[in-house]
């Protein structure tokens, strides 16, 4: 039996773990034990709460108040990774800057970052964005309605992303992409660009924007964006979405094509 | 130190300069004369009485002659040889003011110089060439016995062009060595020593790599193939086995390096960690080895002048008491929990103190075993306060060159890379080094806008609270220690046998599990404080010292109360035995008289409690276990998290080798530390328990090893930038500091503790010291010993101490004004830099103003100008040739003149310039008198242009 001094001696390392991780610690609570529980308890999605909840408080056709009814849930009732408030300001400005025509996002989820991007369009511009999932489309499509946004500034395809992007070229006539937003499935982020590339669908002066590159982290593509030199890449750190402590980025990337 | 170089750089980019100016005129001479006189007055050129490298060059040139043409006066060839050594000696002479890494340079320069000199050459060379072949042709009469001289003589030779060279090899490729007449021989001996040029040249040579390796392959097949074949007879053989023989000798000296740097041990290993970790933690490793080598020496002492003699020549086992196994211990004394322990069959063995006799003399040697033991007891101790002092003193001597505040920012960025780094995710980290200064600047901006916030009082605040909760954590740590030492001496009053491994190896678990895990947690907390991270870093290493200081002395004075309970115990066991032994000796006086004796076997006599081998296993068992934990720890935290990182990768939803648990870095200060207190120990321990270097030998052979492998293969080389070499004098203070308190328990114990009366060498005496005394009064004469005891008179300690505090003051004081004296000069270098500057300025500003004078005048009167043309270059080609034929001071201002002269752009006022500020460089204090010699014939020539 191990005597009781040298648990006791284990102490310091418990406290060292507690402290440096406090931020995981309290990340895997928000993200996974009280999104179980609820889920138990309201037999309801933590989309469609959110949904419900958006529906309550924010004044339809208004993005603006849509989003805050958004974020003040996900940093106070439940979490949802979406872009957030901070990182949001970072996607709003490069978006004034660029104005770009054609824009594709990769992976609505709730519709929060589609709603962001389409409040910064400039008139006349087209935004598809794409989700796999059936039912977050549909909240998604929901959420998107709600702001007053309609089909002709907002497309919503419900495809995985690796089906969709070969037929862009064929099925909505685009010849050119001059924003890329990829929040989707970190994995997916390299194959992704690739077939991007393949399809042609980038031009000189094409931005691409990946969120979440550092936490939960696309190594894969950073490694390539490394090596490829197709591009003009930087990224702006901040932190993950409605928490403080743990350090995220958000890749920018500039197509310059082969020189 | 920096200026020198680049006044010596100046200094010789001039010469060479110079040197070129010189070649081509003298070139265009010869030429001239050559074309006059034909080739027999060429030796004329070397009575001209020049400059150094004039003469290698001219020695080269009669090289070349003689080779062909002077072949009857084999002594010549000495005597130039004699010539260009004395010129080679002459170049380090004159430069002897500077400093090696100078001088260095100069030599660099000076091969540049001749190389581009050989490249001049090659002009006139060809056409030498040209009569060479001549010259061959008419030599084929000559007598053959002259072949073997010639071809010594050849390898003089410099070279020539390359595409000769190529030509000649597609010739020679298919002759036949055997049957060749003597022309050919000769175009062969050429070829070859050409292929032996191109081999020697082939690094510098701006060629793809492939074709240098090819290049290099052919031509040594060639020279392989053809030279032994040249010559022929006796000086064939002859001259073959002198080739043999250099080569051999090359190849010799080539193995004998490599086997120096092999000798060196774990140097490769070390330098390809220091590749892909950086200095800071090869600097780890290189102490490591450093501490190794120590352990080395205090094994061999030990080993050497204790364990040995005591296994060989002292009383076997089983012979006395106390190197016999008592009985109740017999049954159990050789399992290996017994063994691990240190008891059994180890503890009455020569690894610890209790098992030496007290014999004086052992052996047939009459070895002084006592006093060997107490000396090398002392020995180990002084050598490592030698050896620690010493370096630090190299170290101290070293660093005090670099650090000076005055070129702190050039420092840094000029040397702070770290050129060894063959790693590029390494070099990745460091490229963010210099992010990292550029963020700690804006840090240090942040803090001080903040510190103007009413921030302060939090930060302070906070502060306070981090260094509380520090010193709750090591009071925490320094009673639980106490705790568990006091519960294992319960445990052993009442018996170790009832108690579990767990319970009995309390102590050391504890001590180094808190030794491993206290570290992180002061690191944590030191995050409250918000400390600039170098600040930072020295309070986690003092609290860490603290920490290890803090156990270690605990855990020491929990051992002071054992002791004093074995003494108790002794006194106790003493009384028994007297009582003891008058029963036993009562009953066989009681028995039958005639009786033989009672012999008792030693294993049945009871013994005292001996507090020595008792303190040696403690300090062997802390030895080990902390050994095991850092072991454990690193197969665990290292090597187990690399291959769940490495693996579960692939599966995990996030990333893992980047994000959250990631790959560990290499801690070098922690390292470092557990390295300084493990030596501290040893330190301490080694009287009691010789084995401990032994073991620490062991102990550090064996984590050189698994240290080395665990870096390479699971660490990435760590983000914070920790400078080796300022830091390693700190950890040798730290050193010192652990040697000076781990020296003080043990000389404690060893003065005030009696030893016990049954064990160990000093058995039997009052005090452990009295060893000494013992062998004054019976191994010394009388007179020596009324020697001693005079000397050891406090009225003759008093003023030597006295005289040797004096020296001390004397020394420090002189160094303290050395130390002055070393500003001074360096403010006065810098003044007279200062001076340097503002005179170039000055002279530049009046150039320019002349030359404006000049340009009015010129525009003034331009049909004047026309005139003067033909008679101003004239002029100039003249002074050119004076000043060739002069001094070398007059030359660097020639060439400042030509190298003026030759930029015919319109813009004068750079060049000119320049040339001053070149001047100005290399010779102090320039005169403006000098100066205006040149601009006034220049200035116009240049406007003629």
């Amino acid at each position: 039996m191990v005597s009781p001094a040298i648990a006791l001696a284990f102490l310091p390392l418990v406290l060292t773990l507690i402290i440096r991780y406090r931020h995981y610690f309290v990340l895997f609570y928000r993200a996974v034990l009280v999104r179980i529980w609820k889920d138990c308890a309201t037999g309801l999605s933590r989309e469609e709460r959110v949904y419900q909840y958006v529906l309550t408080h924010s004044t339809p056709g208004d993005p603006d108040s849509i989003l805050e009814a958004f974020d003040f849930w996900c940093s106070k009732v439940e979490y949802i990774s979406n872009i957030g408030p901070k990182k949001g300001k970072i996607l709003d400005r490069l978006l004034m800057e660029q104005s770009p025509l054609t824009v594709l996002e990769l992976g609505s989820h709730c519709g929060y970052s589609t709603i962001r991007i389409a409040r910064a369009l400039p008139l006349g511009a087209r935004l598809y964005s794409i989700e796999m999932d059936q039912r977050n489309a549909a909240i998604a499509e929901k959420i998107i309605r709600l702001a007053g946004f309609d089909d002709d500034t907002v497309e919503l395809i419900v495809k995985p992303s690796d089906e969709v992007i070969p037929q862009m070229r064929s099925n909505y006539g685009l010849e050119r992409l001059d924003f890329v937003f990829m929040d989707h499935w970190k994995k997916c982020y390299l194959p992704d660009l690739q077939l991007l590339e393949e399809c042609g669908l980038l031009g000189k002066g094409s931005m691409i924007l990946a969120d979440n590159v550092l936490f939960p982290g696309a190594p894969k593509f950073l490694r390539y964006l490394r090596k490829c030199g197709l591009y003009e890449w930087k990224i702006h750190r901040a932190t993950l979405e409605y928490s403080r402590g743990i350090r995220d980025g958000m890749a920018e990337l500039v197509y310059q094509g082969i020189k | 130190m920096n200026k020198n170089i680049l006044t010596a750089g100046d200094k010789d980019f001039l010469e060479e300069s110079e040197n070129e100016h010189k070649k081509k005129k003298r070139d265009s001479t010869r030429e001239k004369r050559r074309r006059r006189n034909g080739r027999r007055k060429r030796s004329s050129s070397s009575a001209e009485g020049e400059k150094e490298l004039k003469e290698r060059s001219d020695y080269k040139d009669r090289g070349r002659r003689k080779s062909l043409k002077n072949e009857k006066r084999p002594k010549r060839s000495e005597r130039d040889e004699g010539n260009w050594g004395q010129t080679m000696h002459k170049t380090p002479k004159k430069k002897k003011s500077m400093n090696t890494k100078t001088r260095k340079i100069n030599n660099n320069e000076e091969e540049e110089a001749k190389e581009r000199m050989k490249k001049k050459h090659g002009r006139a060379k060809s056409d030498e060439k040209k009569e060479n072949k001549d010259k061959a042709k008419e030599k084929t009469q000559e007598p053959k016995k002259k072949k073997h001289k010639k071809v010594v003589e050849s390898s003089s030779e410099q070279e020539t062009s390359e595409e000769e060279d190529d030509k000649e090899t597609n010739d020679d490729d298919e002759v036949r060595p055997e049957c060749l007449s003597p022309e050919e021989l000769e175009k062969l001996k050429e070829a070859v020593e050409e292929k032996k040029k191109l081999i020697q040249s082939l690094k510098g040579k701006p060629w793809p790599m492939k074709k240098k390796l090819v290049t290099l392959r052919e031509s040594q097949e060639f020279v392989e193939k053809y030279e032994g074949a040249l010559g022929k007879g006796k000086g064939r053989k002859l001259y073959a086995y002198k080739v043999m023989m250099t080569k051999k000798w090359v190849k010799f000296q080539r193995d004998f390096e490599n086997f120096k740097t092999a000798c060196i041990p774990w140097e490769m290993k070390i330098k390809e960690i220091e590749s892909h970790f950086g200095s800071s933690v090869a600097s780890y490793f290189i102490f490591l080895r450093w501490m190794y080598g120590i352990n080395m020496i205090l094994f061999g002492l030990t080993f050497g002048l204790v364990m040995v003699p005591e296994a060989l020549m002292g009383r076997p086992y089983g012979s006395i008491p106390r190197k016999t196994v008592p009985r109740a211990e017999e049954a159990s004394a050789m399992d290996f929990a017994v063994l691990w322990d240190f008891k059994g069959y180890a503890q009455y063995s020569v690894l610890f103190y209790g098992f030496y006799n007290n014999q004086r003399a052992v052996g047939w040697l009459k070895f002084r075993m006592p006093l060997s033991y107490f000396l090398v007891g002392v020995g180990t101790v002084a050598y490592s306060y030698m050896v620690v002092i010493r370096t630090m003193a190299r170290n101290a001597n070293e660093s005090g060159i670099g650090d000076d505040n005055s070129f702190n920012f050039s420092w840094k960025m000029f040397t702070s890379w770290d050129y060894l780094i063959g790693n590029p995710e390494t070099a990745d980290n460091k490229k963010d080094y210099f992010l990292f200064l550029l963020r700690i600047k804006e840090a240090i901006l942040e803090e001080q806008e903040s510190r103007k916030d009413d921030n302060i009082h939090l930060t302070r605040f906070l502060r306070v609270l981090a260094n509380f909760l520090v010193l709750c954590c090591l009071a925490g740590s320094g009673y639980l220690i106490y705790f568990v030492v006091r519960r294992s001496q319960k445990f052993t009053l009442e018996g170790l046998e009832n108690h579990t491994w767990w319970e009995r190896n309390e102590v050391n678990m504890v001590m180094s599990l808190l030794g491993m895990f206290c570290p992180m947690l002061f690191d944590v907390i030191s995050t409250l404080e918000n400390y600039h991270p170098r600040v930072a870093l020295q309070w986690q290493l003092g609290r860490i010292f603290a920490l290890f200081l803090g156990n270690l002395y605990t855990f020491i004075i929990a051992l002071m109360d054992e002791i004093n309970l074995k003494r108790k115990e002794e006194t106790i066991v003493k009384f028994n035995i007297t009582t003891w032994e008058t029963s036993l000796y009562n009953s066989s006086m009681s028995g039958n008289v005639t009786a033989p004796p009672v012999t008792i076997h030693p294993a049945d006599v009871p013994r005292g409690p001996c507090w020595e081998t008792m303190v040696g296993q403690e300090f062997v068992r802390l030895i080990i276990s902390d050994t095991m934990t850092t072991y454990i720890t690193l197969l665990i935290g290292d090597f187990l998290r690399a291959v769940l990182v490495r693996f579960l990768n692939y599966c995990w939803c996030w990333d893992l080798e980047a994000g959250f648990p990631s790959y560990s870095e290499f801690d070098v200060s922690g390292n470092v530390l557990g390295l300084i207190f493990n030596q501290g120990m040893i330190w301490m321990g080694s009287f009691y328990a010789p084995c401990l270097p032994a073991l620490n030998v062991l102990r550090l052979h064996v984590s050189m090893y698994l240290q080395c492998w665990a870096v390479m293969c699971c660490n990435v080389p760590q983000e914070r930038v920790f400078k080796a070499s300022g830091s390693n004098n700190f950890y040798m203070a730290m050193l010192l500091v652990i040697l000076f308190l781990s020296t003080l328990p043990a000389i404690y114990t060893i003065v005030t503790i009696p030893p016990s009366f049954d064990c160990g060498p000093f058995s039997g005496k009052n005090r452990m010291f009295d060893v000494i005394q013992e062998t004054l009064e019976s191994d010394f004469p009388a007179w020596f010993s009324k020697v001693f005891s005079y000397a050891s008179n406090p009225g003759l300690v008093l003023p030597f101490i006295l005289l040797m505090v004096l020296a001390i003051y004397y020394l420090q004081s002189t160094s303290k004004s050395y130390k002055e004296a070393n500003v001074e000069l360096k403010k006065k270098l810098q003044m007279q830099n200062e001076e340097n500057k503002k005179k170039n300025k000055q002279a530049a500003l009046k150039a320019q103003m002349d030359l404006e004078e000049a340009r009015k005048a010129a525009t003034q009167a331009a049909e004047h100008r026309r005139n003067n043309n033909a008679s101003f270059q004239s002029q100039e080609v003249k002074v050119e040739e004076n000043h060739g034929r002069n001094d070398r001071n007059h030359n660097g201002r020639y060439g400042c003149s030509s190298a003026g002269g030759s930029a015919s752009q319109p813009s004068v006022r750079g060049p000119i310039s320049r040339c001053y500020s070149n001047r100005g460089n290399s010779q102090y204090l320039p005169g403006l008198s000098q100066q205006t010699n040149p601009r006034i014939y220049r200035t116009p020539s240049l406007q003629s242009h």
